[in-house]
This record gives structure tokens, sequence and C-alpha cells, in this order.
């Protein structure tokens, strides 16, 4: 193989990686703070698709304008979720196990609700549009502008969050919380408003997302799904709750999976996806880049 | 608790019931049978889920992999061995793979285990839908001997009967008891002498077995299969929402879901299934935080309770709301700055 | 015969090591029947994860394991519950949803199980008369009334007595009493001491116990071993461990050991 293929290669692998990344980002921060295990994560970002999707074709606007007004959109849905459903758990759920199990069960409903109203709101026919899909030439490499911009948008927002949890006072106090619910709250860190508030980012993010992906690919109500698997993957692989993790995580993924396509079979794609989720989970369960 | 009389009164309800399960299709057209079958086959499925993931919270999510993998045995399997072997073998398939997931996961917490058990049967369907295309250069199969459907309707009445029948039987055994023990702490149970791991891959097992039984006999009544419509997620989900909402931990709960789940799904399904979907995921959330022993654990405490609960809700966003939880606050910040 | 025999425990070279903390360091003792040991030490010594290390709950990095003569090094917990080995939680950790009586009758139907008279009836061989069903095992505690209260209701002083009537159903020989005592008023403190000597001297039990309030536990028991950061630094008589520089000074610091050389 040509080294120009080669590069097509794992920068195709890095590109989806990058974009597998984004969409674990906000997961992560739920399961990592809060230990609510969002299977419905799917279904927002695909809630983000779908209403960038209708302002584009209705009024033409641009799926740009939309990053910041799907993130803010999703933010408040997460807040009220968090406010209908979490926080009643919280107060009834007598150990955390039993409020990790429960927290489960509540996004399984929340999945099925959301793809549904969806379908019964929209159908279920695929839909789409075109958006700076022109290729870009790199050096001898060609990648579709969009997928560039995605990949761009994606490392941006890993870093920046990063970059937040890292040198904000809310971004420490969030990683407080992270390592000890209890001493958190002894140092004056107001869980209140910070658990709504991340589980509100987390949507928010993948709301950003689905927007993002929106403009690449293809949407139905059914998309969510293969994303939440691909998210618990990322998170899985890069640790519980670490940020640095998911994004190394969701990149070797992607080259993982172009490497797997190319060399293998196409279709089987989903089970190699599968086989390394499972062989992290029962090898390494704390996750590949943790000490 | 669970003393003699109890167990006279479960085995009479469950002969009740078989009974009239029986009369059914003498009576009842096509459409009730049909309606019946998916119900008994639900009654099944969510009942041994119920009996192993409801005591020892260790929720599966594999369900659809057993049932699938019962239903290829048969398509496999039919043209060369009478019925009763084929439905046998899918369970003990079933049942052998469960064996060796366990061993392999069962030492995981519940979470963990939730999902890996997902990630299994989705790793199954496509190991199986990869072996169909490139082994066998297909993608579905077509069943070609179908038995009647009495026959199928009395296996699957059957095998439901049996689970009901060894749900009422184990729970009152060291079995049951140990299941209950590991659900409520498992290293604890352990220091008190039970196998922990042996008992949970049997539990686990359980569960399996049924599947593939049903899953083996379901499989007739599509003379196509596919490793989509075989292994379609979907099932194992509603056998999961079923058995919660009808209070996992009890023995007639998810058989009371499922017989209300049966008839809504047949009703709704084929004019709004996505309405249908979206009441099962309502349900389900509702039932999660307003009644986490599912509808088989209500009383008329709960309801008590519920009213109690809304009135101190009211009670409360009446007193924030009208200033008067400020002013108080207020009052008692001046007490301690004069020290009163 | 050899001596080892006849004990029920034996630990030699005991060690635990969680990544790089050593929490036990190559602790041995034996213990024969019916001895009444105490293990104190400060905080951090390595006291509960030496429990868990003898019982099976964690295990051990090097080290063996010998429980009634048959070697336990690696076995899994219900193991040593099976030959004999019952413990308590430093938290008392009860099947809440169940009830009292419930709970006793769990380790009965499992570790506690002895092979009957006739097979499958008759009294069960080589069972102590105060511990031959639920309803005895309650008196023995002093949980009798509370029998149908589910166990998560009742108070958690009487959840550690739960506890400790809990290991008992598993008609153990060697019983580990994990700070049983925390948190109860001088009163509870005596009646708990003594009923622990009472399981000793009518149950024929052996009984290690590990306790933070050094004066009950000195007055109480046979032999005393102290534990500082994983060590093993003595073990002997409590009249004599009291003496004892190093314990001293484990304790209250080394500029205490002149001070406090007049004192007991």
């Amino acid at each position: 193989m040509s080294v120009t293929a080669w590069i097509e290669l794992i920068f195709s692998g890095l590109i989806t990686g990058g974009i597998y990344a984004l969409v674990a980002l906000g997961l992560n921060l739920q399961y990592g703070l809060m230990r609510i295990l969002n299977i419905a994560h799917g279904e927002f970002l695909m809630l983000g698709a779908y209403l960038t999707w209708m302002v584009q074709t209705s009024f033409g606007i641009s799926p740009f304008l939309m990053i910041p007004v799907s993130f803010v959109v999703l933010m408040g849905m997460g807040l009220l979720i968090h406010w209908l459903c979490f926080r009643r758990l919280t107060a009834t759920s007598s150990n955390i196990d039993i409020f990790e199990a429960r927290g489960l069960m509540v996004s399984f409903g929340l999945m099925f609700l959301i793809q549904n109203l969806v379908s019964a709101i929209w159908g279920g026919e695929l839909r789409g549009y075109d958006y700076m899909a022109e290729p870009v030439v790199m050096g001898q490499a060609q990648f579709a502008g969009n997928k560039l911009v995605v990949f761009a948008m994606a490392l941006v927002f890993s870093l920046g969050l990063m970059v937040l949890l890292r040198k904000t006072l809310l971004g420490k106090g969030v990683r407080a919380l992270m390592q000890s619910q209890v001493g958190a709250q002894l140092v004056g860190i107001n869980t209140r408003t910070l658990h709504p508030l991340m589980f509100g980012i987390g949507l928010g993010l993948s709301g950003l997302a689905g927007c993002l992906l929106s403009m690449a690919y293809t949407i139905s109500p059914a998309m969510g799904e293969p994303y939440t698997v691909t998210a618990l993957i990322v998170i899985t692989l890069g640790g519980f709750g670490s940020m640095g993790g998911a994004l190394a995580g969701g990149l070797l993924l992607g080259v993982i999976e172009a490497f797997g396509m190319h060399f293998t079979n196409p279709s089987l794609k989903a089970l190699l996806s599968y086989v390394v989720f499972i062989g992290v989970l029962l090898l390494r369960p704390k996750g590949l880049f943790t000490k | 608790m669970n003393t003699n009389a109890n167990l006279w009164r479960d085995v009479l309800v469950l002969f009740g019931l078989t009974g009239w399960a029986l009369a059914l299709p003498s009576y009842g057209n096509e459409f009730v049978v049909s309606m019946a079958l998916t119900c008994l086959m639900y009654v099944a499925l969510s009942t041994s889920w119920g009996f192993f993931c409801g005591s020892s919270r260790y929720l599966s999510l594999a369900t659809s992999a057993f049932f699938g993998l019962g239903a290829y045995t048969t398509a496999m399997n039919l043209d060369s061995m009478p019925w009763a072997s084929a439905i046998a073998l899918g369970s003990g398939i079933a049942a052998a793979v469960a064996v060796v997931m366990g061993l392999a996961v069962l030492h995981l917490r519940g979470t963990y285990f939730a999902v890996l058990t997902f990630g299994m049967a989705e790793l199954i369907r496509h190991a199986i839908s990869y072996y169909e295309k490139s082994v066998h250069g297909t993608v579905g199969r077509v069943l070609t001997t179908v038995p009647e459907m009495s026959t199928i309707y009395h296996t699957v009445l059957l095998l439901a009967v049996i689970t009901v029948a060894l749900s009422i039987f184990l729970r009152r055994t060291r079995f049951g008891l140990a299941l209950l023990g590991i659900g409520g702490d498992e290293q604890r149970a352990q220091t008190l002498g039970v196998n922990t791991r042996w008992v949970k891959v049997a539990g686990f097992a359980f569960t399996a077995a049924v599947a593939g039984g049903v899953g083996a006999a379901m499989a007739v009544r599509w003379t196509y299969i596919d490793p989509h419509t075989a292994f379609n997620p979907f099932i194992g989900f509603q056998t999961v929402l079923i058995a919660l909402i009808g209070g996992a931990m009890t023995l007639w709960g998810p058989l009371i879901a499922a017989i209300v789940f049966s008839i809504l799904a047949e009703t709704l399904r084929l004019q709004a299934p996505q309405i249908y979907m979206m009441t099962l995921g309502l349900l389900l959330i509702l039932s999660v935080l307003y009644l986490p022993g599912g509808l088989a654990s209500m009383r008329w405490q709960t309801f008590k309770d519920w009213y109690r609960d809304m009135r101190q809700w009211y009670k409360d966003t009446r007193y924030e709301w009208s200033g008067d939880k400020a002013r108080d606050k207020q009052r008692a910040k001046e007490r301690r700055i004069v020290g009163l | 015969m050899s001596a080892s025999e006849n004990y029920l425990l034996q630990a030699k070279d005991v060690t635990v090591r969680f990544g790089g903390l050593t929490a036990v360091d190559a602790v041995s003792m034996n213990i024969a029947l019916g001895e009444l040991v105490g293990i104190m030490g400060p905080n951090g010594a390595g006291k509960t994860t030496f429990f868990n290390a003898i019982s099976g709950v964690t295990p051990l990095t090097s080290g063996q394991l010998k429980v009634d003569g048959r070697s336990l090094t690696g076995a899994l917990p219900h193991q040593f519950a099976k030959r004999g080995l019952a413990r308590t939680f430093q938290t008392p950790r009860v099947f809440s949803d169940l009830p009292v009586s419930e709970n006793i009758r769990f380790g009965l139907m499992f570790a506690g199980r002895r092979p009957r008279k006739y097979v499958f009836w008759g009294e069960e061989k080589g069972v102590p008369w105060a511990l031959r069903d639920t309803a005895s095992i309650l008196s023995v505690i002093g949980l009798s009334e509370l029998a149908d209260m589910p166990a998560g209701a009742i108070t958690p002083s009487q959840q550690r007595v739960l506890e400790i009537g809990m290991a008992l159903s598993t008609r153990p020989r060697i019983l580990l009493l994990d700070e049983v005592a925390a948190g109860l008023t001088e009163i509870e403190v005596e009646e708990m001491a003594r009923l622990i000597r009472r399981l000793r001297d009518e149950l024929d039990l052996s009984v290690i116990w590990i306790e933070h309030a050094v004066k009950v536990l000195l007055k109480h028991v046979e032999r005393v071993i102290v534990l500082n950061q994983g060590k093993m630094i003595v073990d002997g008589k409590p009249s004599d461990v009291v003496r004892n520089k190093e314990v001293i000074e484990a304790y209250l610091g080394d500029e205490m050991v002149n001070d406090t050389e007049g004192l007991t």
C-alpha cells in the first residue's frame, strides 16, 4: 500500500474517531460525575440532528449557527429531565448501586420515548441535506469537507472541555465531585446546582454532536442507538470520567475500525467494535489509559 | 411469607390459568389465539427474567441473544429432527452459551454486567449475520417444515407453565434465598456460605434456557427468519420492561404485566406502533420513579403515600413561593447574629 | 501428631498489598480452640484488612492460611464459611429487606448446614444446643422479640448484635468480630463483652476481636496482638502488652514512652 493510502486510512480513522470522541464526551460527564448511565444518549444526539436538519431545510439557516442553538436547547432539555426524573431518584435511592440501576432503567424508558416520538412526528425514512460536501484535497489525499469540519470541531470541543475541567473553578468543582461526593459537599461545592448543570451540559454536548453530524451523514430516528453503543465503547476504552481518555479512546477506536474494515471485511465493523468493547471490559475494566 | 398456604394458593392459581389458556383455542378466533401466544411467550420470558434478575439485581439485557439462538437452532435443524428435540436443543444451546458467558462476566457489578450482556447479545447477532453470509451465502433462512398452530401454542403454553411453576417452587428453596442474598449484599452472602458464582451462573442459565426454548418455538411463526428478526433487541427490551413494570421481584407481577402489555401491543401496535412504544417508555419511567417494586407491589398504602407526598410537595412549594421561607430564613439569621 | 493439628487458624506471613501500599505485612498467628484473642492497633494498622484476608474477602498477595487443618490460601469466602470461620463487618451488613429471623435463617441454610442423623431427617450432628435453630440463636443474642421486623428497621446497635447472630448461624468454630463495640455506651459495651465471653465459653468457639476501645479489650481477653502499619509488633498477655514500649509509641508517640513508665 502506498504512503498516501496509509495516510488516508489513518486519517479517515482519526476523523471518525474524533467524531466518536465528541459523541462520548457528554455521556462521560454524566456517568463519571453522577453515575447516570444515559443509555438514551444517542437519542438526544438524534434530536440535535433533526433540529438542525429541520431548520436547515425549512429556513435555510446554516448548521454552524445551529451549533450553539442546539447546545442550548438540549441543555435546557437536560435540566428539565434532571429536575423531573433524576432528582427524585437521588432522593429515594438508598445507595449508589440502586441509584445506578434505576438511572439506567429511567434512561431506557427515555430512549423508547424519544425515539418513537421523533419517529411519530417525522416518520422513519432517512433524511439528510448536503452541506460542504465537496472534497478537500490535502496533499495527495482527499477528504470530504464537512467531515473535516466535524473533526476540527470535535477536537475543539474535546480540548475545550478538558481545559475547562482542569483550569476553571467550575471544572475543579466537577472533578472534586467525581472523586468524592461527600467530600466535595463538605468543602462547599453545591451539588444541587452542579448536578443538573452537568447533566444539562452533557445532553447539550450530545445535541451539538448531532448537529455537527447532520452535516455529513444521513439521519433517521434509529440513528441514535449505534452512537450510544459507540459512546459506551469509547468511555470504556478511555476509562469512565476521564475526558482525555475519551478523546484518546475515540481516536483509537476510529483507527481500529478503519484498519479492521480495510484489511478484513467491512461488514465486520460492528463485530470488531463489540469484540474490543467486551475485551476491554473483561481485561481492563478501568480503561486502557489508567494506571 | 413463603408459607405452605401461599404455596397452595400459587399452585391453584397456576392450574386455573393453565386450564383457561388450554381452552382458549377452542373458542377464540385466530387473532385472539395469536395474541395469547405472544402473551404466553412474554409470560415465560419475563417470569424467568424476573426470577433471576429481580432477586439478584443483575440486570441481563441478553434475552434477545438467547431467543435468537433458539430460533436459529430450529431454523437449521427442524428438517432433520423432531419438534420436541429441536426445542430442547435450542434451550440447551442457549443455556450452554449462558454458562460460558456467565462464568466470564458475572463477577462484574450490576451496571457493567447489564452493558456487557447487551454488548454480547449484539456480538452474537453480528457474528451469526457474518457466519450466515460468508459460510452459507444467505442473509436469511426459509422454514419449510412448519408444524401446526396448535402444536406451537401448546409448546409455548407448556414452556410458560414450566417457567411459572419453577419460579413458584425455586423461590422457596435455598436457591431462591441465595439469589435474594446476592441481591441484598453479595459479599455478606458469600461470607455466610453462598457459592455466589455458581448460583449466579445457574440463574442466568435458567433465563437463557427459557428464552432459547421459547425462541425455538416461536421461530416457526415467521416463515423467513434473518438475524435482524430473530435477534431483535426489542424482544429483550420488552421482556425487561414488562418484568420491571410488573414487579421483578414478585411472582405474579411479570405475568400480570405480560398479559396487560400483550393486549396493549396487539391493539395499539398495528395502528400506532410508536404510541405503543412511547407508552412503554413512559410507563417504565413512571414505574421506576414512583413504584419501584412494580405493579405487584401496589397496596392501598401506596396510594396513601402518593397522596401524602403530593400534599407535602404542594405545601413546600407554596411555602417557598409565597416568600414565607425567605422571611423565616432572614429571621433565623438575625437571631443568630444578635445571639438570642 | 504435631502441635499444628490443634490450631484452628494458622496464618503464616500473610501479606496484602494494594498497588504500592502494603496494608498487611507478613503477619503470622496461630489460634487454638477456645482462645479469646484481641487485636488492637492505631488507625490504619491493617486490622480490618487482615480480617478480610483471613476470611477470603480480600485475596492474599502472599502467605499461607490454614483453617481447621485445611489449607485455604486463595479460597473464596464461602469456603472459609464452610470450614467454620465466621465474621462480622465493621458497619453492620444485614439484609435490610428481610425480617430478622430470615437474616438468621440465611446462615443456617448455607454454611451452617450439618449432616443429619438419618440423611434427610433427624437432628443435625455436632451442632451446639444453643445454635440448634433460628429461635434459639435469637434468644442467645437477645433479639427474640424483634424476629419479624425487617432488619433495616431495627437500631444500629441491634443490627450489630444481629450481625453476630448471623455469623453464629453458620455454626462456626472461630468467630471474627470487627469493632463490635464501636459507638456503644459504656453499659452496652460491658454487655457486649459479657456476651462475647459467654459465646466463647458456652459454644466452644475461638474468638478474635478487633477493638478500638483498648480498655474494654484488655479487660476481657486473654491474649492481645497489636498491629501497627501492617506489621505485628507484639503478641502476648494484656498486662505485658500494655507495658510494651513499642505499643505505647505506636499509640501515643515516642515522647510519651518515658512519661507512661510508671502508669500501669
